[in-house]
């Protein structure tokens, strides 16, 4: 059910529509910047503070809703 | 009909190149013994220029290209590869990383960049003082704004290092409707702050002080150097500009100076309402550039970007021409810090350059060649990237900000509400104001 949460929290930050739960966000034009935002979003929906290169290693709403869960 | 230009920075110079173009007799008079105001080139070693004042463009700078593209010059892309250095800690040593992308928590930094998108998006880019929010965003400064908005320690750390870097301003100087404004004019947050796709993918080949030297090599002796203009008279024929080596008459006049300066000038009859209100402050930006004999800090993998939280260099850019012939380190010395840095002596400022220098990038040598541009305190600039507009400006100023003064006519990057502060700022204004005054006055001779 996060899958579909994070999903809106790319499609807000990146301005585009067209996220799936595997779209790449570094790939859908996300940059560093637009990445901290999405880990803001993360902390205040599900209080766990993940920084950069965690985003690095997941950075699709599938693969993000699994690191948030195994962290949390 | 003529017109006379007053100061040949870019907006100057370009309004008088659209203005000579339409036939118009223009007279271009600069303070300076030299053109391009806050566009200004060093040179690093023989025929190897640096850009000490404006250096940056991306490709939204349309007016900017155009105008290269018509003098024949191109850009040199900013591309950096290498590791990034960040002293950010209370110990001042630095830190390697990969990226621009400083070692505090991301989450803190998310909360600053999602404040500033939501402040971004709440101004009205065209029309500042319009904005819903306005008379409240103008009553109270940047620094108010992140002790309300920003609860992450590092949040607070980074934000004044972001505002120094993006419009080279103390946070307590500026309003937030500005700060807001600033921002959303320059295409956003990420725009701005961006190197590759953003408003610093390139720098002019050259250096950017070379567009202004063609423009006004093409004016040809239409541009007067060493003129500070101390009076505009106007009567109900036309102008008379008194400089400090006589008078010129004209049918209008385009002043293209900052704010602050433009009050300076003794106007009559009087301006109704200032260019500047009593909170504008100067840009605060000293750009300090060290030459060696070459880029050493590529051979450690470095990029030579660093980010500082102590200074006196708050960030570091490699600025070393594409051959690499030589190594220019460029660093960024803006906001509270500027003012800091300038009232030190030279032999000091020397000092605490190099040694930050060899501290972020160990192992290099001593520097050739050392140059600081002080804009802070440039009696014909007054502040370098902008003026910077602070509580109350905004709403007070903006509604006049291009309404012409009977025959005196205004541009600048401060004018523009399209890249405020920047060089697309100034082009955009000096077209504008080109055509305003051919509208208004071959309106008039058609009449008469």
């Amino acid at each position: 059910m996060n899958v579909d949460a994070i999903s809106d929290i790319f499609r807000r930050v990146l301005e585009n529509d067209d996220v799936r739960a595997d779209s790449d966000f570094f790939v859908m034009g996300g940059d560093s910047l637009l990445a901290t935002r999405v880990l803001s979003a993360v902390a205040r929906s599900w209080g766990v503070e993940l920084d950069f290169d965690d985003f690095m290693t997941a950075p699709t709403p599938d693969a993000l809703a699994k690191k948030i869960a195994s962290t949390a | 009909m003529s017109v006379v230009v007053v100061g040949a920075g870019l907006a100057g110079l370009t309004a008088a190149t659209d203005l000579a173009a339409r036939g118009v007799e223009v007279t271009v008079v600069e303070a300076r013994e030299r053109v391009g105001g806050r566009v200004h080139g060093v040179e690093a070693a023989p025929g190897s220029w640096i850009d000490a004042g404006a250096a940056y463009l991306g490709e939204r700078h349309t007016a900017l290209t155009a105008l290269m593209a018509q003098v024949g010059l191109r850009t040199t892309p900013t591309a950096m590869t290498g590791d990034s250095r960040f002293a950010l800690g209370d110990d001042g040593d630095g830190r390697t990383r990969p990226g621009r992308f400083p070692p505090l928590s991301a989450v803190a930094l998310g909360e600053l960049f999602d404040a500033l998108d939501e402040l971004t998006r709440a101004v009205r880019a065209d029309a500042p003082w319009l904005s819903a929010d306005a008379v409240r965003l103008d009553a109270t400064t940047a620094d108010e704004w992140a002790r309300e908005h920003l609860r992450h320690p590092d949040a607070r750390l980074f934000f004044p290092l972001f505002l120094g870097e993006m419009m080279a301003a103390d946070p307590r100087d500026v309003s937030v409707l500005h700060m807001g404004f600033y921002l959303r004019s320059g295409g956003g947050v990420r725009y701005l702050n961006a190197f590759a796709g953003g408003a610093q993918e390139d720098r002019v080949a050259g250096g950017a002080h070379r567009l202004c030297e063609l423009l006004a090599g093409r004016l040809g002796d239409r541009v007067r150097l060493g003129e500070p203009v101390r009076a505009v008279h106007q009567d109900d024929e036309g102008v008379t500009v008194t400089t400090t080596a006589g008078s010129l008459r004209a049918r209008a006049v385009v002043v293209a100076v900052p704010p602050s300066l433009a009050d300076a000038v003794d106007h009559h009859p009087a301006l109704p309402v200032p260019r500047s209100g009593g909170r504008t402050a100067p840009g605060c930006a000293v750009k300090v550039h060290l030459v060696y004999p070459s880029p050493a800090w590529r051979e450690r993998g470095l990029s030579g970007w660093s980010v500082n939280a102590r200074g006196p260099l708050l960030s570091t850019v490699d600025d070393s021409p594409p051959d690499g012939a030589i190594g220019v380190l460029t660093g960024f010395v803006t906001g509270r810090q500027a003012h800091d840095f300038a009232r030190l002596s030279p032999g000091e400022q020397r000092a605490r350059a190099f040694e930050q220098a060899v501290r972020l990038f160990p192992g290099l040598p001593e520097p050739t060649g050392f140059h600081v541009t002080d804009w802070v305190n440039e009696d014909y600039s007054r502040g370098c990237y902008a003026a910077l507009f602070g509580p109350g400006d905004w709403t007070r100023l903006g509604p006049h900000l291009v309404t012409p003064h009977g025959r005196v006519h205004w541009a600048g990057t401060e004018t523009s509400t399209e890249f405020f502060g920047l060089m697309e700022g100034a082009i955009r204004s000096g077209h504008r104001v080109a055509a305003e005054v051919i509208t208004t006055y071959d309106r008039r001779d058609e009449h008469v």
